[in-house]
């Protein structure tokens, strides 16, 4: 938007406003409401609700405020007898056939059709007809659809076609029977549920919290999300200790993602109050004996005597340490504390995916943030798939493109969804992105890359002067896929293409939470690695303390590593194939309840806040490390509060340096690390070493052809996502049910034998018959 | 059923009734292509779109939008390509004009099109068809292949530097792609919504491209102007509405049919009693719907000896309007009441669905409508019907819902009779 | 700007329909192509081609949506989408000859109701069904541009005008 200002006259009062602002933005901005439905920030304009209809001089008719541009001298109209009467004969008319369901709709209490009639609607009814009828219905595990509560804002259908690419929901029929659904009436999409948020009726309600509880009796706190990098603010909606929901709703919350979640974020919640939760500290007291429930005073007297027999007997470096990309800054903090001060021992890591020492230690220029991207010009992303692995991140490449006439250049040996975003598409063979990675640093290595690649030499030229095209910010995001020599060189991409007008931001893939705070916190300083770690077990390594669990993929190949150490013990959630070789299982609490911080893929430290109180016996991990350092002679003197942890953080940590929890309160404005940035970082000897390990890449090679199935890694089953039974549904082809009456969960068990649902976290097992008549 | 021009030379229906009318043959030998030929000769694009704008067109669909403005609205310096798409999607009421000029005449058509297109800057036509006339988009096909062939329609017209490709496209049966912004969403292949006005079609319409809209009858009368060039077509109706126009005259007439009036003919009493046969089986005028179902209807009274003057003016002075020259004429034995039911189910299943007040309150009226039919009618209805339509009118995405107003609310106002019984008496009025 | 994109398999679709997309012979393959040369963008097409689809499956089957959807690089919502909006695309199978009369206003004031009378009483059908045999579906639908020539019905794609009991009777007992 221009910086010239015009005037504007509203409901006669003078104001200035910027050039080319939108007049329903700029009278909501001076205090004159206006309702509306359909109008949603960055999605495509309606102007279908007509409730935002004001008077403006010399126009004949009441226009929708949502999409005049206010030119200057306009004179306005807000609030008059005409505009009263056009807002409730819409009202009127929206409740006409919308069915009198208050009493038993979830959307009750938080439902913005509620809302606009009590503040803009008449009072009577004069509808006296009967009301068009549509029967109730799942489309999903994870979507109830009452089509007859439908106002048809289409703010559903906008969101699946703009924010997710997915087109799945759409509007069939015409006129009065219009109604929101898909053909045959199954969703098979990525079940991110932002269709149900952003719903301002009961039309689109989450299923799996269907009827269970009114928004009213519920408490709400702001957090963070704990799956992946992408760091959505989200509020935990909880009730008797239980959190029951997790929504991105505008009246609760307004972080990065504004009302975005993805399908983990919005449904994978209740492994927090699962039955499977580990309840108490428990011992093996001899190696192939059964864990026993111990206190927690035992528990860690135990440990702290067995890790100083170890370190005894075979020195400091034998004992491991290995945190988990899931904890909070706060307990990564403390465990790198513990792991250097304490232990001494220069064997730890995290159970990341892949380390991004090599990108920090070279980083170029800042990191992106998602509103950089979204307001990107060209868009760079070499391997990864952030439609699956980090939604919110795809969410912004496509709206940048579609809104911003952003170009997305895209480098995957994987046709991804994003290539139907994609200006460039360089489809390159299976690991050859750092060959890639090398070309867009060094243009002579254009015909080197080709040949490894696969792919033009001028396609490789083009997707290069992409970048050098671009006016406003580059982005440049890489997955697990490059090695950490060519990351050092992506790093540097600044140093060859940052101008003043031309910023080069950078935007990492890693795979968790809190996969950046830790680096940040230290943890994956140390040249080892989780699989180098299981390789030394036994030999090098006879003790470790593990803060989390080893990640399927890094066990496989070494399934009995663990049981070759002469000690371990892992602090976690649920039991998983590392608790299971564990001589001390301790009970972590969950990031719901606990207070900390996590740093998403922006650098962005966001708040994580407690919810409900610990279950059972367990503690936040940071405590945990703070009462075995005590036990084994050295008191962190933390007053048993996260914030004093984050005051060290800040201390200690130079890109944290200045942050302190009053700062980060407020997530609409939430706050970036300083990471160290060397503009111009001679990277001359990992340019040679990057050139010698294409050159060893093979010339010939098979390319992958067919684009993964929607939820080949969303829906995939983890630890946490193993205890949403609606998952299972979801990772075993999502079942179409034999009716769509009743939730499908409730029918699965009698028509598909092959898999077995974990039944904990079914309320009632009851039979389809039984509940449709 | 009839199809004759009246108090004028049939300028429009000329070939009609002529055997094998619609063959390239038969339109050359009886002034086809003469037009293009003086166009393409020497005239600039310029010219054309004067010639047009001295003439007094006006859109023939129901908008009665002067042509030649919105051609002139076509931005010259625009690197996109242009577009001309003719609206051949006839779906109002009472209105089958179109029909017979496609069905009879299609080389009228496809060198209206022309003209316009070489005005334009346009090397691209499409003629949208509702769904149900698909006889005549394969009469249009052939006509189009003839052309084709005789080096008319496609690259170096005439041998000339002007090329332009027609083709038909076919709708699937739904009014509101009668409207030209909805029409072109479904030319895109989506769902027949319309779009936000400004941007106008001629800046951006088709593809986002510019793009003029116009029914089969204006563009059918391009020819004739050029020939006759803009002023003496003008001059053949009234100095705001020039040229002639086609009445689509049903009911309880004599003789329904097409009739080809000059503008401003005087008078509608005349034009009904006399040139229509007058009512059948001698029964007597009760009312009449002049231009498709989505104008005011009008009394009896308001016509007989009033002298209404068939051109836009006229009509609006007699309260109503040309819209598409749909000519409904009912007797005595009409109730109004059922008629304006019979014409609200229409808008109702046509409407789009697209915005709350056209959506809702057609259904509303709909079933209040229905509710009254079955006895259940309170004298209150007639306000409730009266502010539903007012909640309608001028609130909604398109037209649509103000044509779907005007039809309640005249009927009301002008035939309460046919209302009043039907409602409840709660006390003596 | 890679070629190979081309053999990649199409847009993932949200809705797993479980059925292999319908095929067609090489005239009505040549048919759609012509369809498709007409316009710079492809789903210009759909309404032509829907009524392509339509005429060889009979109505605009779960398999013939998957064509579409393949044919023009879309998702099968958006041909649901376009499919329920348009009142002559048929979700749903109908009758051999569709009888559709025409009900609005200048046709209902010159005896379109004892059109529907006549032919519900004659095929033994209200309107909305289809006769058992699978024949014959009898719909009301509005202004077919016949006014001049009512009352009438559309039979298929054809106008039958000036309706009398006599031609229909004419009209539906010739049908083979």
């Amino acid at each position: 938007m221009s910086t010239e200002l015009i005037k504007v006259t509203i409901n006669g009062k003078d104001f200035e406003v910027p050039k080319g602002a939108r007049l329903i933005d700029v009278c909501r901005e001076k205090g004159f409401d206006i309702p509306s439905f359909c109008y949603y920030s960055d999605l495509a304009l309606q102007a279908s609700c007509r409730m935002c209809l004001v008077r403006i001089e010399k126009m004949p008719k009441l226009q929708t405020s949502c999409t005049i541009i206010c030119t200057d001298g306009m004179i306005v109209t807000t609030q008059s007898e005409e505009i009263e009467k056009a807002q409730r004969g819409m009202t009127e008319f929206l409740l006409a056939n919308h069915p009198l369901d208050c009493p038993v709709c979830d959307r009750g209490g938080e439902c913005e059709l509620q809302e606009m009639t009590f503040d803009w609607g008449g009072l009577e009814e004069r509808f006296t007809e009967k009301k068009n009828y549509y029967a109730e219905r799942y489309l999903s595990p994870m979507v109830a659809n009452d089509p007859q509560r439908c106002i048809l804002c289409k703010r559903c259908t906008r969101v699946c076609d703009e924010w997710m690419g997915e087109d799945a929901i759409e509007a069939g029929g015409r006129g009065a029977h219009t109604v929101i659904g898909t053909y045959l009436g199954w969703l098979d999409c990525s079940q991110c549920g932002n269709c149900i948020e952003v719903c301002p009726t009961g039309t689109l309600l989450d299923a799996t919290y269907r009827h269970q509880t009114r928004p009213w009796e519920l408490a709400q706190s702001i957090t963070t999300c704990n799956f992946c990098s992408d760091g959505c603010q989200m509020s935990l909606g909880s009730r008797g200790g239980e959190v029951r929901r997790s929504v991105a709703r505008d009246r609760y919350v307004n972080g990065i993602n504004g009302e975005f979640l993805c399908v983990k974020g919005r449904f994978g919640h209740p492994f927090i109050n699962h039955e499977a939760r580990i309840r108490t500290p428990m011992i093996r007291y001899k190696k192939g004996g059964k864990l026993i429930p111990a206190t927690w005073d035992d528990a860690i007297r135990h440990v702290a005597e067995r890790l100083d027999a170890v370190a005894e007997e075979h020195g400091r470096n034998a004992v491991g340490v290995v945190g988990s990309p899931r904890l909070t800054n706060e307990a990564l903090h403390v465990l790198y504390k513990f792991t250097t001060e304490l232990v001494g021992t220069q064997n730890y890591t995290t159970t990341d995916a892949f380390s991004l020492r090599s990108f920090f230690g070279h980083l170029g220029g800042p990191l992106a943030t998602h509103r950089d991207i979204r307001y990107a010009n060209t868009i760079v992303l070499i391997g990864g798939d952030p439609s699956e692995l980090q939604p919110l991140t795809g969410k912004q490449i496509r709206q940048a493109v579609r809104n911003g006439s952003s170009t997305l250049v895209l480098v995957n040996s994987v046709p991804i969804r994003l290539r139907e975003q994609a200006k460039i598409f360089l489809h390159i063979r299976p690991m050859t992105e750092d060959a890639i990675a090398f070309a867009l640093f060094d243009r002579s290595a254009d015909s080197l890359a080709a040949q490894k690649a696969g792919v033009e030499e001028n396609a490789i030229a083009a997707a290069r002067q992409a970048i050098a095209d671009s006016t406003g910010d580059v982005v440049v995001m890489f997955g697990g896929e490059l090695t950490a020599t060519a990351q050092a060189v992506l790093a540097q991409l600044s140093q060859k293409f940052a101008t003043r007008d031309r910023r080069i931001l950078f935007h990492p893939l890693p795979l968790f939470n809190n996969s950046i705070g830790a680096h940040d916190m230290g943890m994956m300083e140390a040249p080892t690695s989780p699989r180098g770690m299981l390789n030394a077990a036994g030999n090098g390594i006879r003790a470790l303390y593990v803060a989390g669990s080893f990640l399927p993929e890094q066990l496989e190949g070494h399934e009995d590593a663990l049981s070759k150490l002469d000690f371990l013990v892992v602090q976690e959630l649920f039991e998983t194939e590392t608790t299971a070789a564990a001589d001390v299982v301790l009970p972590a609490a969950s990031y719901a309840e606990q207070d900390g911080t996590f740093t998403n893929n922006d650098g962005l430290v966001q708040r994580v806040r407690q919810s409900i109180p610990a279950l059972h016996q367990s503690k936040p991990d940071w405590v945990i490390v703070s009462q075995l350092a005590k036990e084994l002679g050295m008191d962190f003197g933390y007053e048993m509060s996260a914030s004093a942890v984050f005051r060290e953080i800040s201390e200690t940590v130079p890109a944290y340096s200045g942050m302190r929890y009053p700062l980060l309160k407020d997530e609409t404005n939430p706050v970036q690390a300083k990471y160290q940035v060397t503009e111009r970082a001679d990277v001359s000897s990992e340019l040679s070493v990057l050139r010698e390990c294409v050159e060893k890449l093979p010339n010939t090679g098979d390319k992958v052809m067919v684009t993964p199935d929607v939820g080949t890694e969303l829906f995939k089953i983890g630890t946490l996502t193993d205890k949403v039974a609606q998952f299972h549904l979801l990772a075993n082809g999502n079942p179409r049910p034999e009716t769509t009456a009743v939730s499908p969960l409730y029918q699965i068990g009698r028509q598909n034998a092959d898999f077995q649902l974990p039944i904990a976290n079914l309320k009632n097992e009851t039979s389809a018959s039984e509940l449709v008549d | 059923m009839r199809i004759e021009a009246i108090g004028c030379e049939p300028l429009q229906l000329r070939r009609v009734h002529l055997e094998n009318s619609r063959t390239l043959d038969v339109y050359r030998r009886n002034g086809g292509y003469e037009a293009l030929k003086k166009v393409l000769d020497g005239m600039s694009p310029d010219d054309v779109i004067n010639e047009v704008k001295k003439s007094a067109l006006r859109g023939r669909g129901g908008a009665g939008f002067p042509t030649g403005m919105k051609w002139s609205f076509v931005p010259k310096d625009s690197p996109k390509p242009k577009y001309v798409v003719c609206n051949a999607d006839e779906s109002e009421p009472g209105t089958f004009k179109d029909r017979y000029l496609m069905e009879r005449d299609p080389h009228m058509l496809i060198e209206g099109m022309l003209i316009a297109a070489y005005s334009l800057n346009s090397q691209t036509g499409y003629i949208y068809t509702r769904g149900e006339y698909k006889y005549l988009i394969d009469i249009m096909d052939v006509a189009l292949e003839e052309a084709r062939a005789a080096g008319l329609v496609g690259k170096n017209i005439l041998g000339t530097n002007f090329g332009c490709e027609i083709h038909t496209h076919t709708g699937a049966g739904a009014y509101i792609c009668g409207e030209e912004t909805a029409l072109l969403s479904s030319l895109e292949g989506l769902r027949g919504h319309p779009r936000m006005k400004p941007p106008f079609p001629a800046v951006s319409g088709l593809y986002a491209a510019p793009t003029v809209v116009n029914n089969v009858e204006t563009l059918t009368a391009v020819p004739d102007i050029i020939k006759m060039g803009g002023e003496a077509y003008q001059k053949l109706g009234t100095e705001k509405s020039g040229g002639t126009k086609l009445w689509s005259v049903s009911g309880h007439v004599n003789s329904p049919g097409v009739y080809e009036l000059p503008m401003g003919y005087d008078d509608m009493e005349k034009f009904i009693m006399e040139d229509c046969g007058g009512i059948l089986d001698g029964k007597k005028l009760k009312a009449v719907i002049p231009g498709g179902s989505s104008v005011y209807i009008m009394r009896a009274d308001q016509i007989i000896g009033k002298d209404v003057r068939m051109d836009y003016e006229g009509l609006v002075a007699a309260g109503s309007s040309v819209g598409s020259g749909g000519f409904i004429v009912m007797d005595e034995t009409v109730d109004i009441f059922e008629s304006t039911k019979n014409l609200t189910e229409f808008y109702k299943h046509e409407s789009c669905g697209w915005c709350t007040p056209c959506r809702e309150g057609t259904d509303w009226l709909v079933k209040v409508f229905k509710r009254i039919e079955n006895g259940g009618g309170r004298i209150e209805d007639a306000q409730l019907m009266l502010d539903l339509c007012d909640n309608i009118e001028g609130k909604s995405f398109c037209p649509l819902g103000d044509a779907a107003s005007w039809p309640i609310q005249s009927a009301i106002k002008r035939f309460p009779e046919d209302f009043i019984h039907r409602l409840r008496r709660l006390n003596v009025d | 700007m890679s070629t190979q994109i081309v053999n990649i398999q199409p847009l993932s679709q949200p809705v797993d329909l479980g059925v292999e997309p319908a095929t067609f012979s090489p005239e009505v393959e040549a048919e759609i192509d012509r369809h498709l040369a007409k316009y710079p963008v492809a789903r210009s097409a759909i309404l032509p081609l829907m009524f392509i689809v339509q005429r060889e499956r009979g109505y605009l089957d779960p398999p013939g949506v998957l064509y579409l959807a393949n044919r023009l690089k879309l998702r099968v919502t958006d041909i649901w989408e376009v499919a329920t909006f348009y009142s002559m695309i048929n979700t749903a199978p109908v009758g051999k000859y569709h009888i559709q009369i025409c009900k609005t206003l200048s046709c209902r004031i010159r005896g379109a109701g004892k059109v529907t009378e006549y032919c519900s009483q004659k095929l033994g059908i209200k309107v909305g069904e289809t006769t058992a045999d699978g024949r014959f579906t009898l719909s009301e639908v509005e202004c077919l541009g016949s006014c001049g020539t009512a009352p009438m019905f559309q039979l298929n794609f054809d106008y039958h005008e000036n309706l009398t009991p006599e031609k229909i009777d004419q009209i539906l007992d010739k049908l083979p």
